[in-house]
């Protein structure tokens, strides 16, 4: 299974450490932990996107069987206090209501908690909540953003004077004058839907109090040290009578960080019977948290050749009701990830983060990029389209080149390093681009076929830090050999399943010269890990991979020293490899790394010069590249690195069904260096695939009273295995100079990908009936409505297929 | 609370009783009742298929049939996929190809793969795209899933 050389883990195709234990289901998921005496929660929600409440009368529910309490919004507004924000828009300058458990006054989307039900069993919890009776004094909703924006339009927000949580500018160059001056412009509005997560664990927590007033809270979360400062400040305990517990997550993708009501719930709850309560997501509450949803109004101006000379963009973001956990943030993300790996000098990007009466908004992997990407390329390939130039040839004339990294984007940002145009030669090659072009025109002239040629660049800004919030950039390790030798981890990230641990582990391995798999690796207990930030931005190998490099490298050199003294060599002539320390040079003189483990900890007195025991350390890691001191401008550095990717797609469009079919998807992928790569390409394949979902079926619906229409699997489309195809998996390394180990994020990119392969295939492939689409999902629906646009079809103008 | 209902089945060899509360879906029983959690649920609605086991010889989502309908049934769940300490090989396939990621799916996965392969020893891509459409996956892109699909297939053939 290895590809390094002997004795490297680091580049190795380690496989899953205790892949074992998951594949005889004997690994413990949230809702595999029972303890004692456990109560279950169900929450009862709105049936309203707005609406003030009147009364509520809980007298039928209390009384009903197994139920043990009920609680409504005004007492629980009593037991805690408002839950703090992930990120505060009002740290940024904008707005942010008081968020509690449960509604207070007035509902402000459909399916926001009103009530809930604490009992034996969750059937009886379950069945209590029809025995509510909720009196409600139906408001006008506000549902779409832009309406929002308008004068006396409903407010979600009683006491706001309108609906707008921010309004963020990225602004630098002329655009004004660019645009005057411009041979061309395109101008274009596009929609893009909302989307969501949907992870196939849901969301669960589960709180246990004990006598002393201290709280264990168990959850499927991917930020246990910032959630316990959430807890600690929303119950008014200090942060050292919490205790927070992540077993094994079933998928994160960013819903699992925290700010979600129920959260708080369980504790208040629990509080008040006295007894642990759990309560678990059903999918249909899953599905009342999406994100992403926008509207793009662009113009951008180029000249003759293609080359982009100013881009304006206003971005208006529909967030639904504001909530404590960090969605909204994507937004920002959108405008700031501008132009992406393109070089244009004048931009003018605004972003409108907008409240309504829709659902909530959590992260979704990608977090905001994927707003950014696939709207960039739309752009570009419009601008091949228009002036009759290759789309690969338009990215070959913007893109950033490779000697001008780092580079400094208009927003601020500083790309670490790249060769986008490398990356742009493979994909090609493997693409055998000119000649599929060629057949591309075979088909549609000789069988009247529409095949799309799809290809995209991607930039994925990750690992950020983000001043003022509780989203960290550095992360903490500690790494314990004990006295037989046996290695311990203990890290501030956490794993959302997608391997970082067998990552880390392969990092520790090499540094210290033990066997992979021996090592055991702890995550996601407050109590036993070391200060850390957990799971998102793509960031657990840059900050956790460091810091275990940083920790094992001291108890490395602690080993070292002992082993010189045994060996009577020179310390810097000792090697730890393949469980020995040895002299380099002279294999004869060794010694087993347990037996100087067990000198370190035994002969402490004996023998002069030894380290002091135990063999611990604890390092923290700060990639370097992050600048919080704003410039001259009052523009931050956020983000440590920038992993890139070209991405290709064949597709092949029914253009009477409008159903498309995926026959190739390629990519080429640069993270820097890889320290698994199977992990990695595991990484990129699972985001393109969940992009190409949010490209092409995915999809919450509201209705025109903001009423959830995708709230089951049936309604909100996952990709399934048959609606797909192999992908194809190049790999492109320039390493990181910021990062120790010169890697990159590998968590978020490959979402916004997807997305753009869909739409730049599509697209590509209808074209030749003057049709485009302009929005994302590209659904069939959405393809046949722009082919019926463009005059052809059924009940179009021109009843006839050009090429049929 | 409704009164309870004597169900008895064997799951995974052996024979086990338990009263349950008629209310109970299948897969509720086996992992509370019968304390095998590793059926997993994900949606209810049979969607995503992390719940599925073998009931009588045909694998089931679990989330579909009512607790009761499987009184007298004989269950394997992915606790006894393995012989002992020794993988199943399409459970060792999904572990050397990299096959999961959270491995929440890893029921509809490993349960679709053998009823696969008892059927049709050599299956295309398209034939396993096929077999594993019922499970859903947000982790892998399906790619590696496929891999370890056909991975076990060569090797059972080879055994």
């Amino acid at each position: 299974m290895t590809d390094a050389p002997a004795g490297k883990n680091v580049g190795s195709r380690q496989r899953k450490l205790k892949g074992d234990l998951f594949l005889t289901g004997r690994a413990t998921y949230f809702n595999d932990i029972t303890v004692p005496n456990v109560a279950h929660a169900a929450v009862k929600r709105s049936p309203h996107a707005h609406a003030r409440i009147v009364s509520i009368d809980t007298s039928r529910a209390a009384a009903a069987p197994g139920v043990l309490a009920v609680l409504v919004g005004e007492e629980a507004k009593e037991l805690h206090n408002p839950i703090p924000y992930f990120i505060d828009p009002a740290v940024f300058g904008g707005k942010s209501p008081p968020v509690y458990c449960l509604a207070v006054g007035k509902v402000k989307y459909w399916g926001q908690p009103v009530a809930a039900v604490v009992a034996e069993t969750p059937g009886d919890a379950q069945a209590a909540l029809d025995l509510i009776d909720v009196q409600y004094e139906v408001l006008e909703p506000v549902v779409d953003a832009d309406r929002a924006l308008e004068p006396g339009s409903p407010r979600v927000n009683d006491d706001w004077d309108d609906n707008l949580v921010i309004e963020i500018p990225f602004v630098e160059g002329d655009c004004d004058a660019a645009f005057d001056g411009a041979e061309h412009v395109i101008e274009g509005e596009f929609r893009m839907g909302r989307n969501s997560t949907q992870p196939i664990e849901t969301r669960g927590n589960l709180a246990v109090w004990a006598p002393d007033g201290s709280l264990t809270f168990y959850g499927a979360i991917q930020n246990p040290h910032p959630l316990r400062m959430h807890l600690s400040q929303t119950l008014g305990i200090p942060e050292t009578k919490i205790r927070v517990i992540a077993p094994n997550v079933g998928g994160g993708l960013g819903l699992k960080m925290h700010g979600h009501p129920e959260e708080t719930l369980v504790c208040v709850l629990a509080k008040r019977i006295g007894r642990p309560v759990k309560w678990l997501e059903d999918r249909r509450e899953t599905l009342l948290i999406g994100g992403i949803e926008n509207v793009q109004r662009y113009k951008i101006a180029f000249d003759s050749t293609g080359r982009i000379t100013a881009l304006q963009n206003r971005i208006v973001a529909n967030v639904g009701n504001l909530t404590s956990a960090p969605g909204w943030g994507m937004a920002f993300l959108m405008g700031l990830s501008y132009p992406t790996g393109y070089k244009v000098a004048n931009t003018d990007v605004g972003v409108k983060v907008v409240t309504t009466n829709k659902g909530v908004w959590n992260a979704i992997r990608g977090y905001g990029k994927q707003g950014t990407n696939p709207v960039m390329e739309r752009m570009v390939d419009a601008i091949a389209h228009r002036l009759g130039l290759d789309p690969v040839e338009v990215r070959r004339r913007n893109l950033i080149e490779k000697h001008e990294f780092p580079y400094p984007t208009n927003s601020g940002l500083n790309i670490d390093s790249g060769d986008y145009h490398g990356a742009l030669d493979k994909i090609c090659e493997w693409l055998d681009y000119d000649n599929l072009r060629a057949e591309q025109q075979r088909l549609l002239e000789e069988e009247g076929r529409y095949m799309g040629i799809g290809l995209v660049f991607e930039l994925t800004p990750e690992s950020a830090d983000i001043p003022g919030t509780i989203v960290g950039g550095f992360d903490t390790c500690t790494v314990k050999m004990d006295p037989q030798g046996n290695v311990t981890v203990l890290t501030g990230v956490t794993s959302p399943g997608s391997g970082n641990e067998t990552g880390i582990a392969q990092i520790v391995a090499d540094e210290l010269g033990v066997d992979v798999e021996g090592i055991s690796v702890i995550q996601g207990d407050t109590d036993s890990c070391p200060y850390g930030f957990g799971n998102y931005s793509g960031r657990s190998m840059v900050t956790g991979g460091g810091s275990a490099v940083l920790a094992s490298r001291d108890v490395a050199d602690k080993l070292k020293k002992t082993a010189a003294i045994l060996l009577e060599a020179g310390e810097s002539d000792v090697q730890l490899v393949n469980g020995m320390a040895s002299v380099v040079g002279a294999p004869e003189k060794a010694i087993p790394i347990p037996q100087v483990a067990f000198t370190v900890y035994t002969l402490n007195f004996a023998i002069p010069g030894i380290p002091e025991a135990p063999l611990e350390a604890t390092r923290v890691y700060k990639p370097q590249n992050i600048r919080h001191t704003p410039d001259e401008k009052g523009r931050i550095q956020p983000y440590p690195t920038y992993s890139f990717a070209v991405h290709a797609a064949v597709v092949e469009v029914d253009v009477e069904t409008g159903k498309t079919t995926f026959q190739r998807i390629g990519c080429v992928h640069d993270c820097g260096t890889m320290i698994n790569p199977t992990l990695i390409e595991g990484q990129m394949a699972g985001a393109l695939v969940m992009g190409i979902g949010h490209g092409i079926s995915e999809e919450i619906r509201y209705d025109d009273q903001g009423v959830n229409q995708s709230n089951r699997l049936k309604t909100y489309l996952l990709p399934r295995a048959g609606d797909v195809t192999s992908i194809e998996m190049i790999h492109q390394v320039t390493p990181s100079p910021f990062t120790i180990l010169g890697n990159k994020g590998a968590g978020e990119a490959g979402v916004g990908g997807g997305m753009g392969l869909v739409l730049s295939a599509v697209n590509d492939a209808i074209r030749p009936l003057g049709a485009a689409v302009e929005s994302l999902p590209v659904t069939p629906e959405t393809v046949l409505r722009a082919i019926r646009a463009a005059g052809h079809g059924p009940g179009a103008t021109q009843p006839n297929w050009p090429h049929a | 609370m409704s009164d309870k209902v004597p169900v008895r089945v064997t799951i995974n060899g052996q024979e086990r009783a338990a009263e349950v509360d008629p209310r109970r879906l299948l897969v509720e029983a086996i992992r509370e009742d019968f304390g095998l959690p590793g059926t997993h649920i994900g949606c209810l609605t049979g969607d995503c298929g992390a719940c599925t086991c073998e009931v009588d010889g045909q694998i089931t989502k679990t989330c579909m049939v009512l607790a009761v309908q499987a009184d007298g049934s004989d269950i394997t769940t992915i606790e006894g996929l393995a012989n002992g300490e020794e993988l199943h090989p399409i459970q060792q396939a999904f572990w050397d190809e990299y096959g999961f990621q959270c491995g929440y799916c890893l029921p509809g996965m490993l349960f679709s793969a053998k009823d696969l392969l008892e059927q049709n020893p050599s299956p295309s891509e398209d034939e396993i795209r096929y077999a594993i459409n019922g499970t859903l996956c947000r982790c892998t892109g399906y790619d590696n899933i496929v891999k370890s699909i056909a991975t076990a297939a060569k090797r059972m053939a080879s055994a």
